[in-house]
């Protein structure tokens, strides 16, 4: 497969590089935002860089280059983004609920009360 | 052909009409009708037999079955089997119709039926074996059945402890037994009987024949009651009267008396043979009569009369002398049929007055006069009263000791003497088995007014005691060509001439016989005070217990022994045994390597991969850092276990193993997801500063030393079977018949399901009986006090705070079993199969659990693993069982096309379907541990008990030790 890469036109790998570049820039920031942010709020939000827009152009970047390859339409990759999307954040989600559960119970004082009064 | 099927008949009928009567509803006249039918069948099946030896022929039946092994299923059928064959279905008939009257509705009847025909079945299997390992097969069935039987009231304690030294004693004895076969074999070369019984002279001159003699002995004697292994004989008298009747007339004890004269021609004629068997039976026949007639249970008088007499056919078959041989063999027969009715008529006692005692009743003449006639002429045989067939039996006893006392040894001049004292005792409990019960005054203070029983329960004892009379008085018309035969088919041409007739006129052991009437009638008289003052023991014999010795053996070799064994060679600490078992791999490879050393092979590398290698690197580094982590920091531990995984996963990918990769990855994901729910219980550990003593840092030091030296010596030994050329193995031939015969293109696949099938098979019921002692284990599961409570994680209110997940896990569950499918159809020409969509499945139902909680998912979706588990199995085995119905071997895989028009060909292979019974185990076997994990959850926990008191030998705990 490597070397029938190598005939691609440029009209096409020069997209599907930038793309990848782009992709997977994206995805290194937020892993140094994971390692260098201060509190687990704030990093929290570090690797939502790399599962959406990240992952994103590297899907994109993945379809283009197949489906040129192949000479036929390779689409699979949105199954991929449409997993991610959907449970990326839920994931995200649920770790942030845990440690704020965590930190109340611990009655650190940074964290505001529950929101409904139960 | 035609023996073929008569032989086989005798044996598997019972075997059937067993099957048929478990399952049978508790109908007693049903299965009454059913068992009767089956023994009936059985003994005409016995008479086709007679039919053929009648004819001249021998009947037999020869099925290989492992013939490189010197084994065959053989069954044979000579004059002597006949005759057993005979007893054994002819008394089988009668004892069915006893017990359909004598049990009671409330007894578990088919269980009954099912137990003694199976039992019955095994004799037919005993008496009727070809081959001698075969013999021991059939030979500790019978241990097995009668251990069965004789526990059958499972409620009383006496019936279970009776069934338990039963069991011991006669399946101990069977263990020797087939040691002392396989000596035989060894010595003859050949297991079959024909081949054995031809080289007697081989046998008693081989330096192995004395071992092979006493195991063989010792089988025999613990089966037919020898001293001294008699005990378990009254003990099992705790059983119902039929199976007593059964067991200890004409079957069971009978089993150790048909081997030795079985193998008469071949072990006997030697002075060891005598030497050993004489003292037994005579001292079995003596104390047997001694004891017996201070009993007062009938049964247990009847069970020690039992004893005596299988002392007497012993002594009889130990004289080396043929004509003795033919009075063991008939009174073999005499005494089935006597002692058999005997016990009915005691269970008829039993069963209509409500006692055995004899102390308690008296004048049953009176209520019951026709059992009272039947019971009188039975026991009159027992004594050996002229005109019955005791008698002429005991007559040949008396002449046979006279004829050996001319021998020089004190051990045969005894033998006239000892012969006729048995005699006496002989008559003694016989009269006092009918004077106790029938005459005397009658009482009215028994549990039930006595009367007659039904008829047809008087039956089979009137026939028993008919043929008893018959014997008696024309024994040679009756039993004379049976008798012929049986002694022909074991002696041969050096049958002696024997006479059956009644009177041989004036002689010396007819004036024995009077001399024990006489003796037997005084001694009664004498002893009828003594008797009758209601004493328990026996007098001068009291500290012979056998029971008791019995238990205290027992108590030795199971729990003291046993205990001493642990402490010497077990430990219940986890890590001294791992360490064991690394150090003893460590040393075995060391050992192993010496001589040749360890070095790289000389195939070229490939330039190193930066991107493997970074992979490699986090992998790594994960690995290290999850055992630094793993005593203080769990959580950590598993996660950074979970990361090596996805490293050694994306190895798999970049070497191009989807199927691996995939495996490895759902893997992955169900075991740490299993372990995270396990974590809970265990118990808090926190780390203080400086831990340890010097000794335990010195410990430590010395695990990490063997550990890294494990695993980096495995390193080097994968090292260097990877970097040499791989011998042409057969993996070449996999891919290229993959295809071609397992019509799959995916060839791990392929392999997993067709060439490999049988593996996989035994991988997938490891993998079942795995799962089901996780549960077994977890299910009374007690966790340690501190982790009992609510962990501080589930303190607070969170509960809606899981919504949002558990709605989109809820919407991706249709989505995981597409995908589940998808990989199951798929798999056998794509990445794919039964074990990954298995996992696939069960992530499914795993996401479900931990979005929605136990409660929820239980209560819309029941998962009902056991069955998935077994129908898995069943699938898998059918596969594999319906290529044999095609004439292949078993698991072959058969593939085909389907045409389906316009939307191309299916391929089809009958693998897929033993993929779906991977599948569906899988699945079953990894929900199962989710829920009972899960279910740890729901339930309330009770802490475990304390842990018990420190042993004195173990040493004390190191601090910080796991």
């Amino acid at each position: 497969m490597i070397p029938a890469a190598a005939e691609l036109p440029w009209i096409v790998v020069i997209p599907v590089c930038l793309l990848l570049l782009a992709g997977s820039g994206l995805t290194l920031i937020g892993a140094f935002g994971l390692l260098r942010l201060n509190s687990f709020y704030a990093r929290v939000h570090a690797p939502t860089l790399g599962t959406s827009y990240g992952m994103g152009c590297i899907l994109l970047a993945s379809m283009l280059f197949f489906s040129v390859l192949q000479t036929r339409l390779v689409i699979h990759e949105l199954a991929i983004g449409a997993f991610v999307i959907l449970t990326t954040p839920v994931t995200l989600m649920l770790v942030a609920r845990a440690a704020i559960h965590r930190d109340r119970l611990e009655g650190k004082d940074a964290i505001p009360r529950a929101a409904r009064p139960d | 052909m035609h023996d073929a099927i008569y032989l086989l008949a005798a044996v598997l009928l019972p075997y059937l009409g067993a099957v048929v009567a478990a399952l049978l509803p508790a109908n007693a006249r049903l299965l009454a009708w059913l068992a009767g039918c089956v023994a009936l069948a059985t003994l005409a099946m016995v008479g086709l037999g007679f039919a053929a030896i009648e004819a001249g022929g021998l009947p037999r039946f020869d099925l290989a079955w492992a013939p490189e092994l010197g084994l065959s299923f053989s069954l044979r059928m000579d004059g002597f089997a006949g005759l057993f064959a005979f007893m054994v279905s002819g008394i089988g008939v009668l004892i069915v119709l006893y017990a359909r009257y004598y049990m009671s509705p409330e007894d578990p009847i088919p269980r009954f039926f099912a137990f003694l025909l199976a039992f019955m079945g095994s004799m037919m299997g005993v008496v009727l074996s070809g081959n001698l390992i075969q013999l021991v097969f059939f030979w500790e069935l019978t241990s097995l059945f009668s251990f069965l039987l004789i526990g059958y009231w499972q409620n009383v304690a006496a019936a279970r402890n009776g069934a338990r030294m039963a069991l011991t004693v006669t399946a101990g004895g069977g263990l020797a037994l087939f040691a002392g076969v396989l000596i035989l074999g060894h010595i003859v070369g050949s297991y079959e009987l024909d081949a054995v019984l031809a080289s007697g002279e081989a046998i008693r001159a081989h330096p192995l024949y004395l071992p092979a003699l006493v195991l063989i002995l010792l089988g025999a004697m613990t089966k037919s009651a020898q001293f001294p292994f008699h005990f378990w004989l009254p003990h099992a008298m705790a059983a119902p009267t039929p199976v007593s009747a059964y067991l200890h007339s004409a079957t069971l004890v009978k089993a150790g008396i048909f081997l030795m004269a079985r193998l008469w021609p071949v072990l006997a004629g030697t002075d060891a043979w005598f030497n050993i068997l004489c003292p037994v039976g005579l001292i079995t026949l003596l104390l047997g009569a001694y004891v017996a007639i201070f009993q007062h249970d009938m049964k247990a008088l009847l069970a020690y009369s039992t004893i005596s007499h299988l002392g007497l056919i012993t002594l009889l078959l130990s004289l080396n002398s043929d004509l003795a041989m033919v009075a063991a063999v008939f009174h073999t027969v005499n005494h089935a049929t006597f002692k058999a009715s005997l016990f009915m008529a005691a269970g008829i006692i039993d069963h209509e007055t409500g006692t055995r005692d004899i102390r308690r009743l008296s004048g049953l003449n009176e209520s019951m006069p026709f059992t009272a006639r039947l019971a009188l002429v039975a026991a009159a045989a027992m004594a050996g009263v002229p005109l019955l067939n005791g008698f002429i039996s005991k007559e040949m006893f008396f002449s046979e000791a006279l004829t050996v006392a001319t021998a020089t040894s004190v051990l045969h001049g005894i033998l006239p003497v000892a012969a006729t004292l048995a005699s006496i005792l002989a008559v003694t409990y016989s009269l006092r088995f009918i004077h106790g019960a029938f005459f005397g005054p009658p009482v009215d203070d028994l549990p039930k007014q006595p009367h007659e029983p039904p008829q047809f329960m008087r039956v089979p004892v009137e026939v028993l005691v008919f043929l008893c009379i018959v014997v008696g008085i024309l024994p040679s018309a009756t039993i004379g060509p049976l008798l012929d035969k049986a002694v022909r088919a074991l002696l041969g041409d050096a049958t002696p001439s024997y006479s059956l007739a009644v009177w041989h006129g004036f002689n010396l052991p007819l004036a024995m016989s009077l001399v024990a009437l006489a003796g037997g009638i005084a001694l009664y008289r004498l002893l009828y005070r003594h008797l009758n003052a209601g004493l328990e023991g026996t007098p001068l014999l009291g500290f012979l217990d056998g029971r008791r010795a019995f238990e205290q053996v027992m108590v030795f070799i199971s729990w003291r022994f046993a205990r001493a064994l642990v402490r010497l060679m077990a430990t219940d600490r986890l890590q001294i045994q791992l360490m064991l078992m690394v150090c003893t791999a460590l040393l075995a490879a060391t050992l192993a390597l010496l001589p040749h050393g360890l070095a790289a092979g000389d195939v070229a590398l490939t330039a190193v991969d930066p991107v493997v290698a970074i992979i490699w690197a986090v992998g790594g580094a994960c690995a290290i850092a999850a055992a630094y982590q793993a005593k203080y920091h769990r959580l950590a531990a598993l996660v950074l276990l979970g990361s090596t995984g996805l490293a050694t996963c994306l190895t798999f990918i970049w070497f191009s193993a989807p199927d691996l990769a995939l495996t490895q990855l759902l893997v992955e994901i169900v075991t740490t997801v299993l372990l995270l729910l396990g974590l809970r219980w265990m118990p808090r550990r926190i780390e203080t500063a400086g831990s340890g003593a010097p000794l335990a840092r010195l410990r430590r030091l010395r695990d990490f030393v063997i550990a890294a030296v494990s695993g980096l010596g495995l390193a080097a030994i994968s090292y260097a079977m990877m970097t040499r050329v791989s011998p042409d193995g057969i993996s070449r031939e996999f891919l290229t018949r993959a295809y071609k015969e397992g019509g799959g293109t995916n060839v791990v696949n392929v392999i997993l399901v067709d060439f490999r099938g049988f593996d996989t098979m035994g991988e997938i019921t490891v993998l079942g009986v795995v799962a089901l002692t996780v549960f077994a284990l977890l299910r009374r599961f007690r966790p340690a006090p501190e982790s009992v409570g609510v962990p501080d994680q589930q303190q607070g209110d969170a509960r809606d705070w899981l919504l949002v997940p558990s709605v989109t896990m809820r919407l991706l569950f249709p989505v995981i079993i597409a995908v589940s499918i998808y990989l199951l159809l798929r798999g056998h020409d794509q990445p794919g199969g039964g074990f990954i969509a298995g996992l696939m499945l069960a992530v499914g139902i795993l996401v479900q659990y931990m979005a929605g909680g136990t409660r929820w998912v239980e209560d819309h979706l029941r998962v009902l693993p056991l069955r998935w588990m077994g129908f898995g199995l069943l699938l898998a085995v059918g596969t594999g069982v319906a290529a044999t119905v095609f004439g292949r071997p078993f698991l072959t895989s058969y593939f085909a096309y389907a045409d389906l028009g316009p939307l191309g060909k299916l391929p089809l292979a009958s693998a897929v379907i033993f993929d779906l019974g991977v599948f569906a185990l899988v699945f079953g076997a990894t929900v199962l541990i989710l829920i009972v994990l899960a279910h740890q959850s729901v339930r309330s926990q009770r802490a475990a008990p304390p842990p018990p008191p420190v042993e004195a030998l173990r040493e004390p705990a190191i601090a910080g030790e796991d």
